[in-house]
C-alpha cells in the first residue's frame, strides 16, 4: 500500500476525487440551478437542508419545505419554530465549517451575506451543494429568491403561487402609495449605541422598506447604517421615527430611549409622538412577508390612507 | 508524569519545578495531549479512529461518501486548525517572551510597541477595503491578500518604530517603548477610521475578526505562514543568550558581548514576523504572549534557552486547548478564540498585575 | 594594557571628560577617586568600549575599543556596575553563570556550573547560590555581580600577549567590613593572576589599601595621579572635595588613611589648626 505522507498530497487526492463527482453522469432527479454567485450547482437530494439567513428560512418554510429543515443560522427568527425545533449553526456571519458539516445537510441554502468567506470557500468546494442566495432589496429580488429557492428544494409550483402572492401584495402596496400626496419625511434607527442613534442610510435594507412604505428617507444622503450625532438629527428634521422592536423590553422603552436622545427629542416626529416599532426581520428581512411589513409600516405612517386592512396579510 | 516533577524549596528559594530537560518534556507532552484532542473533537462527532480508513482511501485514490466526508474533517479542517492553532499559540507567546526580555519588563508585550496593531490595521485595511480602494491588491493576493497585508502592517509598525528611534544612533528601550504606544495608537485610530468608514456588512466582519479565531483555517494559510514560522524557528536560537544578557541590563548585556543594537532589531523584526503572521491567520488573540511566557518563567525560571521553545510549546498547547472549547461550546456554532483567551488570559493577568503592585519587586 | 589616549567626553555643552589619560597594566590595580560628579563612572564606561568618547580614544593592546566587536571585548574583559535591576527570577548562581554566556566561549554545562560556584565562593556566596536574586539585600546583590564579573574573567579567552581587564564601578558601596575585605582580597588575586584592574573607588581609605595607582578625577580632569601616598595628600584632596581633609599614616606602616570632615570638625580646634597650615600645591596631572 502506498500511504501518502504529505498534506498537500492529501488535498491534491481529494480535489480529485471531488472533480472527478461532478464529472459523473446526473441522475434523472438532479436539479441544476445557478446560484447568486453564479457557480452551477447540481442537486441530488434535497431531503436535508441547511438554512442560513433568515429570510432563506422564511422562504423554505413558506414553500412549504420547513419539515425537510435540519438547521438554521441565529439570524432564523421566522417562523419563530425554525430556530426552536433545528439545530443552530451560530450567526451567519461567524460559520464554522465543521459545525456546518456536523449538521449532515444534503443541501445548503446560504444568503450570499453568510460568512467568514474562507469558511464558505471551504463549504463550496465540499460535496454538498451550496447554494447561495442573492439578497437584493426590491419586488425582483424578492422573486428571485423564492423562485431560486423553490428550484433548488424542489417545489416550484409552490414557489409561484408565493411569487404570485409577493406580487399581488406589491401591487396592493403600489396603488395604496399612488394615493400619497406628499411623502412623509422619515427615519430609520436601527439602535441607540452609546447615546448615538445608528441609522439607515442609502442602499440599506431600511431605505428600501421606507421608500415601499411610501416615505421619504431623511438619512438617503448617509452611506450604509451609521451613527449619526445629535445635531445631525436635528438637522434631518423626521416626521416619523422607525425603529426595531427587541426580543426582550418592551415598545415602550423603546420609544422613551429614543426620545431621550437630544437630537430628536426636538423633531417633529418626537412632538406628534410618530414613533413607530416594528419586528426586524419582518420589516428588514426582504423574505415574502416584505410587501405586508411595507404596508403595514404605511398603515402606521399614513393612518387616514390604509383603511382598515393595514398589516392585514401575513 | 507528576512524579518526575519535584517542587524546589519554599520561602526564598528558587522553585524550580524539575530540569529543564523533564520539563520541556512536560511540555512536549501537553502539546501532543492537545494536538490529539484537536484532531480527535469536533461537532461532527468524527474521531481519530476514522484516520485508517481515510488514508487508505488516499492511498487508494477511491473511498465512499462516508470517508469522503471524514477525510474532509480531518484532513482538510480539523489538520489546518490544529497546525494553524499550534503556529499561532507558539509565536504569540514567544514574541511576548521575547518582548519582555528586551524592554525587561515581564508584563511588555508586542501589543504594546504597536506590532500587533500595525498588522490589524493592515488587515482591516484588507477587509473593510476589498472591494473598492484596495480591490487591485485584493485580486493580485487572492486568498493570501489578508495575510500578506498583515505582515506587512506588522513589519511597517516595527520599521517605523526602527527608523524613528534610530535616528538618534542609539535604540534606547524606553524611548522604543512610548515611540511604540504613540505607533500603536496611531494604527489604532485609523483602524477606526477605517471601520467608520466601511458598510455595514465589512463592519461585521471587522467586529468578528477582531474577536480572533481559527475558523477559517486552511491549507493555504498554512502554506502562507510556513515561511514566518520557519524563518522565526530558524533566529531564535541565536538570540537566546542576547536576551539572558539584556535581562540584567543594555550595559550589562554589551558587558557580555552582546551587540545590543543588532540584536534589539533582530528581536523588533523577528517579533513583526511572528505577530503579523500569527494576526493575519487568526485575528486579535490576546494574552497567550503575557500569560505562558509568565507560566513558564514561573515553573522553569527565566533563562531564555528554556523559555523560549518552553513557551511555543505551552502557547500552542494553550491555544490548542481554547480551540477546542471554543468549537465545542456551542456546538455546532463557534465561539470566538479570543473571547475564550480572554476568559482564561485575563484574570491571569490581573492577578500578575495585582502581585507587582503589591511590591513584589 | 587597557588605556585612554586624551578622551575627552562632552554632554550639552559641557564636558564631562576633558583630555584624560589612563593606564590599566597586566597585574596592577588602578583606582580612579574623586568627588561626586567628578567623571569617574564615565571614564569607566569609555575604557568598557561602552560610550564613545567626543575627543580622543580607548585603546586595548594598542587596538581602538571601536575596532573590537561585543564578542571579542567581552571575551577579554568584564565589567561590574553600580546597580544592577533585574525584574526576572534568575538565582544567584544562575546570574552569575551568566558571566561565561560570551559569545564565542562555550564550556560545557558541568564547566560553567563549577565556574559558578567557584565565583561564589570567592565572594562569599556559596549559601546563597540557589536564592532568588530578587531576594537578595543590597551588599548580595553587589556581591553576586562582582561573581559574574570574576566567572567571565576566569572563562576568558587571551592569548599570552594579550591583556584581560576586570572594570569595577565602586564594588564595594554596599559592603560590610568583612565582604569589603573579602571581595578587595578577590580583586587582588585576580591582578596577581595577570588582570589589569580599573576600579571606581568611592572609599578613599579602601582605596588606598587596594590600589597600586590612585587617579584622582575632579571636574573631569586628572589632578594627579601614582601611588596612593603621593595622591592621598592634604592640599590635594582639600581642593578636590571642597572640604578640609587630611590623610594620616598607619603606625609603622605606609598606609594613608583619611577620616571623614565630620571628625575634625567635632574635636575642635587642633584639628582646625591642622588644616589651615598644610598648604600644598597642585602637582600637574601626570599621564600615561
Amino acid at each position: 500500500m502506498r500511504l501518502s505522507k504529505s498534506p498537500l498530497v492529501s488535498v491534491c487526492l481529494l480535489a480529485l476525487a471531488l472533480a472527478s463527482s461532478v464529472g459523473t453522469p446526473a441522475a434523472a432527479a438532479d436539479v441544476v440551478v445557478t446560484d447568486a454567485g453564479g457557480r452551477v450547482v447540481r442537486i441530488a437530494d434535497a431531503t436535508r437542508i441547511l438554512a442560513i439567513g433568515g429570510d432563506v428560512t422564511e422562504i423554505v418554510y413558506a414553500l412549504g419545505a420547513g419539515a425537510r429543515v435540519v438547521g438554521v443560522d441565529t439570524t432564523s427568527q421566522f417562523p419563530p419554530q425554525a430556530l426552536k425545533e433545528k439545530k443552530s449553526v451560530g450567526y451567519m456571519r461567524a460559520l464554522s465549517s465543521e459545525g456546518v458539516i456536523s449538521v449532515d445537510a444534503t443541501l445548503i441554502l446560504a444568503s450570499e451575506r453568510s460568512g467568514p468567506p474562507e469558511v464558505v470557500k471551504t463549504l463550496k468546494a465540499t460535496s454538498v451543494p451550496y447554494v447561495e442566495i442573492p439578497d437584493q432589496h426590491s419586488a425582483a429580488g424578492i422573486a428571485a429568491k423564492v423562485r431560486l429557492i423553490a428550484r433548488a428544494v424542489g417545489t416550484e409550483a409552490e414557489g409561484e403561487r408565493v411569487v404570485a402572492q409577493v406580487e399581488a401584495d406589491f401591487k396592493l402596496l403600489a396603488e395604496r402609495t399612488a394615493r400619497i400626496k406628499k411623502p412623509l419625511r422619515a427615519l430609520f434607527v436601527l439602535a441607540v449605541q452609546n447615546g448615538r442613534a445608528v441609522v439607515g442610510g442609502q442602499a440599506t435594507s431600511a431605505d428600501a422598506i421606507l421608500r415601499l412604505a411610501g416615505a421619504e428617507n431623511v438619512a438617503a444622503a448617509v452611506n450604509g447604517f451609521r451613527p449619526l450625532p445629535d445635531e445631525a438629527l436635528v438637522e434631518l428634521a423626521p416626521e416619523a421615527v422607525i425603529t426595531m422592536r427587541r426580543s426582550s423590553g418592551s415598545d415602550a422603552h423603546d420609544t422613551t430611549q429614543l426620545l431621550a436622545l437630544k437630537g430628536l427629542a426636538s423633531t417633529p416626529a418626537a412632538a406628534n409622538k410618530r414613533i413607530v416599532t416594528m419586528d426586524g426581520l419582518y420589516l428588514l428581512g426582504f423574505g415574502p412577508r416584505a410587501p405586508a411589513a411595507a404596508r403595514e409600516l404605511m398603515g402606521q405612517l399614513y393612518p387616514d390612507l390604509a383603511g382598515g386592512d393595514a398589516g392585514a396579510t401575513r | 508524569m507528576t512524579a518526575a516533577v519535584t517542587m524546589g524549596g519554599p520561602g526564598h528559594h528558587a522553585a524550580r519545578m524539575g530540569s529543564a530537560g523533564q520539563l520541556m518534556a512536560v511540555a512536549a507532552l501537553a502539546l501532543a495531549l492537545a494536538a490529539f484532542l484537536s484532531l480527535s473533537i469536533g461537532s461532527t462527532g468524527i474521531t481519530l479512529s476514522a484516520l485508517p480508513r481515510v488514508i487508505g482511501s488516499l492511498a487508494s485514490g477511491h473511498g465512499d461518501a462516508a470517508t469522503a466526508r471524514e477525510q474532509l474533517v480531518l484532513i482538510d479542517i480539523r489538520l489546518p486548525r490544529l497546525l494553524l492553532g499550534a503556529f499561532v499559540g507558539a509565536a504569540l507567546a514567544v514574541a511576548g517572551a521575547m518582548m519582555q526580555g528586551m524592554f525587561r519588563n515581564p508584563l511588555a508585550d508586542p501589543g504594546l510597541i504597536g506590532v500587533s496593531s500595525g498588522a490589524a490595521l493592515a488587515a482591516v485595511a484588507t477587509i473593510a477595503l476589498g472591494n473598492s480602494l484596495a480591490a487591485p491588491w485584493t485580486r493580485a493576493f487572492g486568498v493570501y491578500a489578508l495575510p500578506v497585508s498583515a505582515f506587512c502592517g506588522g513589519f511597517a509598525a516595527t520599521a517605523a518604530l526602527v527608523l524613528l528611534v534610530a535616528r538618534q544612533g542609539q535604540l534606547a528601550t524606553s524611548t522604543l517603548l512610548l515611540a511604540g504606544i504613540a505607533l500603536g495608537a496611531f494604527a489604532t485610530a485609523l483602524t477606526g477610521l477605517i471601520a467608520f468608514a466601511s458598510d455595514d456588512r465589512e463592519l461585521r466582519d471587522l467586529t468578528l475578526w477582531m474577536l480572533g479565531s481559527l475558523s477559517g483555517a486552511s491549507w493555504p494559510k498554512v502554506l502562507a505562514v510556513a515561511p514566518f514560522a520557519l524563518i522565526v524557528a530558524f533566529v531564535l536560537p541565536s538570540l537566546t543568550r542576547a536576551l539572558n544578557g539584556l535581562l540584567l541590563g543594555e550595559a550589562e548585556a554589551f558587558h557580555l558581548g552582546v551587540d545590543v543594537e543588532r540584536v534589539k532589531r533582530l528581536i523588533a523584526l523577528t517579533t513583526a514576523a511572528a505577530v503579523g503572521a500569527a494576526v493575519a491567520v487568526a485575528g486579535v488573540v490576546g494574552f497567550v504572549g503575557i500569560v505562558v511566557p509568565h507560566l513558564v518563567r514561573i515553573i522553569a525560571g527565566p533563562d531564555h534557552r528554556v523559555v523560549l521553545p518552553m513557551s511555543a510549546l505551552l502557547g500552542a498547547a494553550l491555544v490548542l486547548g481554547a480551540d477546542v472549547v471554543a468549537r465545542m461550546a456551542l456546538r455546532p456554532a463557534e465561539l470566538p478564540l479570543g473571547v475564550v483567551m480572554a476568559i482564561v488570559g485575563a484574570p491571569i493577568f490581573l492577578h500578575m498585575v495585582v502581585r507587582r503592585g503589591m511590591g513584589g519587586s | 594594557m587597557l588605556e585612554a589616549r586624551h578622551v575627552s567626553v562632552t554632554a550639552g555643552g559641557n564636558f564631562l571628560l576633558k583630555g584624560v589619560g589612563v593606564a590599566a597594566r597586566p597585574g596592577r590595580i588602578v583606582a580612579l577617586i574623586g568627588p561626586n560628579g567628578a567623571g569617574k563612572s564615565t571614564l569607566l564606561r569609555v575604557l568598557s568600549g561602552e560610550l564613545m568618547p567626543t575627543h580622543g580614544g580607548a585603546l586595548l593592546d594598542g587596538r581602538p575599543l571601536a575596532a573590537f566587536s561585543a564578542a571579542e571585548l567581552a571575551r577579554r574583559r568584564a565589567v561590574v556596575p553600580q546597580a544592577s535591576a533585574l525584574a526576572f527570577p534568575f538565582t544567584v548562581l544562575e546570574v552569575a553563570m551568566l558571566g561565561i554566556t560570551v559569545p564565542g566561549l562555550s564550556p560545557t554545562t558541568s564547566a560553567a556550573r563549577a565556574a559558578g560556584i567557584e565565583a561564589l565562593a570567592a565572594v562569599g556566596l556559596s549559601a546563597l547560590a540557589d536564592r532568588l536574586y530578587v531576594h537578595l539585600s543590597g551588599g548580595e546583590r553587589q556581591r553576586t555581580h562582582i561573581a559574574r564579573a570574576l566567572c567571565q574573567i576566569a572563562a576568558s579567552a587571551v592569548r599570552a600577549d594579550q591583556t584581560r581587564c576586570l572594570l569595577l564601578d565602586e564594588p564595594t558601596s554596599n559592603l560590610d567590613l568583612a565582604h569589603q575585605g573579602l571581595v578587595l582580597e578577590a580583586v587582588r588575586r585576580q591582578a596577581s593572576g595577570g588582570t589589569a584592574v580599573l576600579a571606581v573607588m568611592h572609599d578613599l581609605n579602601l582605596a588606598a589599601a587596594l590600589a597600586d595607582e590612585l587617579v584622582l578625577l575632579v571636574g573631569g580632569e586628572i589632578k594627579a595621579s601614582g601611588p596612593p601616598r603621593q595622591v592621598l595628600r592634604d592640599g590635594l584632596l582639600s581642593a578636590a572635595y571642597g572640604c578640609p581633609v587630611s590623610p594620616n599614616r598607619t603606625p609603622g606602616g605606609d598606609r594613608p588613611f583619611v577620616l571623614p570632615p565630620a571628625v575634625f570638625f567635632a574635636q575642635p580646634a587642633p584639628a582646625i589648626r591642622l588644616v589651615a597650615d598644610a598648604p600644598d600645591p597642585l602637582p600637574a596631572a601626570t599621564t600615561a
